[in-house]
């Protein structure tokens, strides 16, 4: 980081956040707090939903997995679009009728009070995982760039982020993601023009699309199917169906976002620019990382790209032989990809055929040495399972970028978590005072009351969610590690509010017994199967639902005498 | 309060209905799918 890096990212930050705040002014009462006062107009909200999901995790984990593993994340998206327009017909109509803070206090207009604190600890326990590995992550992108051990960077990053979002309630944090995400789209543009033109000028844009394709890294669809695997068509759009609509109906840190809305139309078009825009985006994201995988096949890049770790093993006595097989791997690497792009030119398809096997191999040999080096890692007394995914952009950004734009990306990263984190945190604060302390501890408090309340809580979930961060490095790849810990939980409150929208005659007593069985199955799942977590939300739900039916029905007393509607306001309890 | 005021739906500002804009989007889903295909059978 140069000086002008630093000005860069310091001037982005400051005027980010205080333009936030100065939004924020008058957020005097939990309405304006917590909901904005119902005013949001529907570009704010979307860019905010945006910016929610586009944390830091989505610029270094995204870029490394497209490294390693190519483009086919792109297709746990595939879910989005359908998830959005279930929950537009559906779920906003009710919850703005409904005219609830939380989604988890419609469940008890709907159900009765023990299904709206089973679903609000679900959440709070969930949530709070993620908000932890949400404020690691620019605490990661800050202790590469300082040098500072990851820890000290983390408590600097959540320390900023809980200030400003004690002070600035939701407002705040909506407006601050729509500069945000300003930012984020410039910087995503500047880095693919960037990465492209540090190409060699024998390489053309054509030329290593070809290079990105032939060696796996464009595979957006894949259609094979398999349980096991984490990434094809039909996770995408059966499990991401109903992970995303766990997450936009159910995970009151998306619902939150569009409660804000001053009409339902306005929430319907703020999900709806989500759903046609988040896909794109996400590809952009991940070709970001194949074009970087193209860049360091004309530049050797580091055995692994997590220094302290490379450092560790340098001393070993395994490490030169590999090193020796590592640099040979590269210059064969280099000289096939050089090869097939000639051949390419030349329209020789038998040359181009032989030469992309020769890059295939090569390829396969440095996966190799890379994997040993892992495992190396592990026997140094390096973390098990040691994986430097979530290094190799910043890596690329640090080394590579030419001065001024480091700061501006660097910015991207640590602006996008702030708005993820602060809106993590907001949410969380929301459901602790309105459906654990309003409900169960402090029933008939003033309005000013419940607004320190709402600061202090919030205040506490960002102290935890920092504490958690420091586990949160040991997860793997922060994308995959997100998603994983929210599957765990997203199925039985997806299945607990499909039983609200859609099964009218099921009662309370069903419902919670169903969401303990729900929850149970996906925990048993993920401790003694292989299935992959996308498939966790899809199980956990049916489940709920099986149960829950089969209680209502099997069980004297227990079905509704008469289907009790969606929207609240005439039914009966329980 | 959140209940002290009314919740105004609204048309869509295009398409008229939100039935069609709900088409819309998926139709849109079913296009950049068969784009992604393509790009990858493509470069493969």
């Amino acid at each position: 980081m140069r000086p002008l890096d630093w000005i860069v990212l310091v001037t982005a930050l400051v005027s980010i956040i205080a333009y936030g705040l100065y939004r924020s002014r008058g957020s005097n009462t939990v309405d304006r707090y917590l909901l904005a006062g119902k005013t949001m107009p529907w570009y704010a909200m979307a860019l905010s939903i945006m910016a929610t999901q586009a944390s830091a995790i989505t610029f270094i984990s995204t870029t490394g997995q497209s490294f390693v593993d190519g483009m086919r994340f792109v297709q746990f998206y595939f879910g989005l679009p359908i998830a959005m327009v279930v929950i537009c017909a559906t779920v906003v109509p009710v919850f703005h009728h409904a005219r609830v803070y939380t989604a988890y206090e419609y469940l008890e207009q709907r159900f009765d009070g023990k299904t709206r604190a089973l679903a609000s600890v679900i959440f709070l326990c969930q949530r709070g995982l993620s908000a932890g590995l949400t404020i690691y992550a620019p605490g990661l992108v800050l202790s590469v760039i300082l040098g500072w051990p990851e820890r000290a960077t983390t408590v600097m990053m959540g320390a900023t982020v809980i200030t400003y979002t004690v002070l600035g309630g939701i407002k705040a944090v909506t407006w601050s993601d729509v500069q945000q995400m300003i930012v984020i789209f410039a910087g995503l543009v500047i880095s693919l023009v960037t990465v492209i033109v540090l190409l060699p000028s024998s390489v053309s844009f054509g030329d290593a699309v070809l290079l990105a394709g032939a060696a796996g890294r464009l595979n957006a669809v894949t259609t094979h199917f398999d349980w096991n695997d984490r990434f094809n068509i039909w996770s995408g759009l059966f499990g991401g169906t109903f992970l995303f609509l766990a997450y936009f109906g159910c995970d009151q840190s998306q619902v939150q976002r569009y409660l804000t809305g001053r009409s339902i139309a306005q929430s319907r078009l703020s999900l709806l620019f989500n759903a046609v825009a988040k896909i794109p985006m996400q590809f952009f994201i991940l070709f970001i990382g194949a074009m970087v995988f193209v860049f360091y096949l004309f530049v050797q890049p580091p055995m692994l790209f997590q220094q302290a770790e490379l450092s560790r093993i340098r001393g070993l006595s395994e490490f030169p032989p590999l090193a020796q097989r590592y640099d040979q791997a590269f210059a064969q690497r280099q000289k096939a990809a050089l090869a097939l792009v000639a051949a390419h030119h030349a329209c020789d398809s038998a040359a181009e055929t032989r030469e992309t096997g020769e890059y295939r191999a090569a390829q396969e040999r440095i996966n190799g040495v890379r994997a040993q080096a892992s495992l190396l890692v592990e026997r140094a007394g390096g973390e098990k399972g040691f994986t430097d995914t979530n290094y190799i952009f910043l890596s690329f950004v640090t080394r590579y970028l030419p001065v001024g734009v480091v700061g501006l990306v660097i910015a991207v990263i640590i602006a996008a978590t702030m708005s993820a984190s602060s809106g993590e945190i907001n949410s969380l604060a929301t459901v602790a005072v309105i459906d654990i302390y309003r409900r169960y501890v402090h029933r008939e408090g003033s309005d000013h009351h419940y607004l320190l309340a709402s600061r202090w809580a919030t205040l506490f979930w960002g102290v935890y969610a920092v504490v958690f961060a420091g586990w949160a490095g040991r997860l793997g790849s922060l994308i995959v590690a997100v998603n994983k810990v929210g599957s765990l939980f997203y199925g039985s409150l997806l299945g607990c509010f499909v039983l609200a929208f859609a099964f009218r005659r099921v009662r309370g007593t069903a419902t919670f017994v169903g969401m303990l069985a729900g929850e149970s199955a996906i925990l048993a799942t993920a401790v003694f199967t292989d299935v992959s977590w996308l498939w966790y939300n899809v199980i956990g739900c049916v489940v709920v639902v099986a149960t829950a039916l089969a209680i209502t029905y099997a069980v004297p007393g227990t079905i509704s005498a008469t289907p009790i509607s969606a929207t609240p306001g005439t039914q009966p309890r329980g | 309060m959140p209940g002290t005021r009314d919740v105004p739906d609204e048309a869509p500002p295009f398409l008229r209905t939100w039935r069609r804009v709900y088409a819309g989007i998926l139709i849109y889903l079913v296009l950049i799918i068969l784009v992604f295909y393509w790009f990858t059978e493509t470069y493969r």
